[in-house]
């Protein structure tokens, strides 16, 4: 061990000089808090161009929404709000230099929200360090029990997931099933989930494949599944290999396809489109589930969501299909709970209303419960506390500041939307695993 | 044991689709000894041809052969408008391996530009299922082997019994002296960048046809299995790569049948390697000596 190393005074008066003005060159104000100029921009990190874009696309949309009443309601603070689009192109070593250069260059980023599980390995750590609050919809286990103060997730585990997969295929009576998922780390996270819960719920893993994506033939994979039996498959792949997999099952089982329970991720027209296009539009309405995060359709928070879906251009046509799956509505609840934690800290600057982000959803005694930004402002102004209770219902964040919440079962319609066929009792869920 | 059998139907037919990529691959190779990696972006290419022509009430198979042709014209004109002129200037091999890269990521990016990044589909065009000799295929992959068999006689005759194919393996052995023996070599190199184009446009759109769902990353996923099928049966060697097609396709859906599938590529990969320690040449590297059949 060597002595202590000293900096000479020059170089210390100097490096205090740098470090303040770099400090000040994004915010200004008085003693207590910092403020901001111009717009705020909430940094959607998410795959816009690739396989996964219209993924992307679902992720990204609810920002819109959001950021449409937001500004609607006099903005934050007096800021505008903005959405920048961060493309990670589902890839991490895309993901990396596009996020990091974002960060670097984007004005007032203060808020990222998607963050989704195929990149949120490197991305969550990168945005985190650069002390920006993160509404995350990965479903990585991993962050279940996490180190990162500015990380937030308000949709269940993949595990919770895959637990969640067997409830609903037991409740529907399929006790023999197949698990096929494509190898990543996306599709792969429900697995523990499944094969923790099929057994304590009576119910049989007859098989279990792990296949590659976009192959050129399934042939052998099918084959061993079929003689397995199945009555259903719990499945996670991508829009192309479920496509070939499913048609070559149909093409070796002499036509014969059996039921598909999979997660709310498939919702997206691209799975709808590539699969019945290659079994029919009857298969995928009778027989796909899709399984994923729940919340109530009947809610004032509900109807106040989907109403600026359908109101904004750019994201009406997919309203329907947004606003029955639970990781978009936990980008518009993130993005609220943030804006009204912005208010509470009485700054913009993530370093400093992340600690509020909390109290903006827990309940106190005497609390005005609100179900938007604009009455949550309006309550916030006049002096009293509030309770966010948004689209997916009430929030309770861990330790690690996660939330799992419901669950819920849907099937497409035949022109791609969808619609709720059950829920799923989340208690059960979790203590499945 | 059947399901054995079953799988090695199945490679049969996926290696058939991988040998007709492998042979237009290994016949471009050998008659300019350029490594054409754009070789996978314009199968990809084929594929939206053949979709663009189905979508419009095209016949699948009718659009397999115009899709060929299509881009068996593109590969001409790709290699009378860049490649030809960068050999000429002396480019060295790697430099043109580099160009092929970067052309090849330029048309995919045109095609995500104009096509989109959602995958795409013919529909169902596989047919009836038929059980021949314990194995199970559908009618369509029958019709592909069928077809790719049907190509490689062809190429065959066309190299072994023509004059054309004499004038193609003498200008691939040695283009000045073929040029000074009277043979237009340009023409000729022109035919083989064509004939070689139109099994690189067949083979994407019979990936098309048998993956049934595609997007712009087709050509790019399968070029490497080409490539080693190409390899393994010897580059430059029109027979070694139908081989090496069958081989690197048995062996990955038997992989897949028997073990966990996400190895089922490298069970043909290190088949490949393998094979190419005992046998650096490639499976006709012995028998027949390096780009034989090319050079007569």
């Amino acid at each position: 061990m060597g002595s202590p190393r000293t900096w000479p005074a020059p170089t210390m008066v100097v490096g205090a000089i740098v470090l303040l003005s770099a400090c000040g060159s994004s915010t200004s104000g008085g003693s207590s808090v910092p403020t901001q100029s111009g717009a705020i921009n909430i940094g959607v990190v998410a795959p816009f161009t690739g396989p996964a874009a219209q993924f992307g696309k679902l992720l990204g949309s609810p920002c819109y929404a959001a950021t449409d009443l937001i500004n609607a309601a006099g903005g934050v603070l007096g800021h505008q709000i903005n959405c920048t689009s961060i493309d990670d192109t589902g890839d991490a070593a895309d993901a990396v230099p596009n996020v990091t250069r974002a960060i670097a260059t984007t004005s007032n980023l203060d808020l990222a929200v998607g963050l989704e599980s195929n990149t949120a390995a490197t991305t969550v750590p990168l945005v985190n360090n650069a002390k920006i609050p993160t509404v995350t919809t990965n479903g990585l286990v991993a962050f279940s029990k996490n180190n990162y103060p500015y990380y937030w997730r308000l949709t269940p585990s993949d595990d919770a997931n895959g637990a969640a997969f067997a409830v609903w295929a037991v409740q529907k009576g399929y006790k023999n099933v197949a698990v096929v998922f494509q190898n990543g780390i996306g599709s792969e996270g429900n697995l523990p989930g499944v094969t923790a819960a099929m057994p304590k719920l009576g119910g049989k893993l007859g098989l279990q494949l792990t296949i590659p994506a976009d192959a050129a033939s399934y042939s052998s994979e099918v084959a061993r599944v079929i003689a397995s039996k199945p009555d259903a498959l719990i499945w996670s792949a991508d829009p192309q290999t479920t496509a070939t997999f499913m048609s070559e099952y149909k093409q070796l089982n002499n036509g014969a396809l059996p039921a598909m329970v999979t997660a709310t991720d498939s919702l997206t027209p691209d799975f709808y489109d590539a699969l019945s296009k290659v079994v029919g539009a009857d298969y995928v309405t009778n027989s796909v589930f899709l399984v994923g995060s729940s919340f109530s359709q009947t809610t004032p928070a509900f109807q106040t969501y989907k109403g600026a879906l359908k109101a904004d251009a750019k994201t009406s046509a997919i309203a329907d299909v947004l606003s029955a799956v639970g990781p978009p509505a936990s980008v518009y609840d993130g993005i609220n709970i943030c804006a009204l934690a912005m208010i509470m800290a009485k700054t913009t600057v993530g370093s400093y209303y992340n600690q509020y982000i909390t109290q903006v959803v827990a309940p106190k005694a005497g609390a005005v419960v609100v179900s938007n930004y604009a009455d949550g402002a309006k309550a916030l102004a006049a002096g009293h506390q509030i309770q966010y209770v948004g689209v997916l219902g009430q929030v309770v964040f861990d330790q690690y500041h996660n939330s799992a919440g419901e669950f819920a079962a849907a099937v497409f319609n035949s022109d791609g939307s969808a619609n709720r066929v059950g829920t799923i009792d989340g208690t059960k869920v979790l203590g499945l695993l | 044991m059947q399901l054995l059998l079953e799988a090695i139907g199945f490679g049969i037919a996926t290696g058939a689709v991988i040998a007709l990529g492998a042979v237009g691959f290994s016949v471009q190779f050998g008659i300019s000894n350029i490594l054409n990696i754009t070789y996978g972006s314009l199968m990809t290419l084929a594929a939206y041809i053949g979709l663009l022509l189905i979508d419009h009430g095209v016949n699948a198979w009718a659009a397999l052969v115009l899709g060929a042709m299509a881009v068996g014209a593109v590969s001409v004109i790709y290699h009378r408008a860049l490649l030809a002129p960068l050999v000429r200037r002396g480019t060295r091999a790697i430099a043109m391996v580099i160009v092929t890269v970067s052309a090849g990521i330029i048309l995919q990016y045109v095609i995500v530009a104009i096509a989109g990044p959602e995958s795409h589909s013919y529909g169902e065009q596989s047919g009836q299922t038929l059980h021949l000799l314990g194995l199970t295929l559908s009618a369509g992959q029958v019709a592909i082997i069928g077809l790719t068999a049907a190509l490689m006689l062809g190429l065959h005759l066309l190299l072994t019994r023509t004059t054309l194919g004499k004038a193609m393996r003498a200008t691939s052995s040695n283009r000045t002296l073929a040029r000074s023996c009277g043979i237009a070599t340009d023409r000729v190199s022109d035919i083989a960048w064509f004939i070689s184009g139109s099994l690189c446009g067949a083979a994407g759109v019979a990936l098309a046809i048998t993956t049934v769902s595609f997007d712009f990353s087709l050509g790019s996923l399968f070029l490497i299995p080409m490539i080693a099928a190409a390899v393994l049966g010897g580059v430059g060697q029109p027979y070694g790569a139908m081989l090496g097609g069958l081989v690197v396709g048995v062996s990955s859906e038997v992989a897949a049948a028997v073990s966990n599938p996400n190895y089922k590529d490298v069970a043909a990969f290190a088949i490949l390697i393998i094979m190419l320690l005992v046998r650096p040449r490639g499976l006709f590297g012995a028998a027949w000596s390096s780009r034989r059949l090319m050079e007569g």
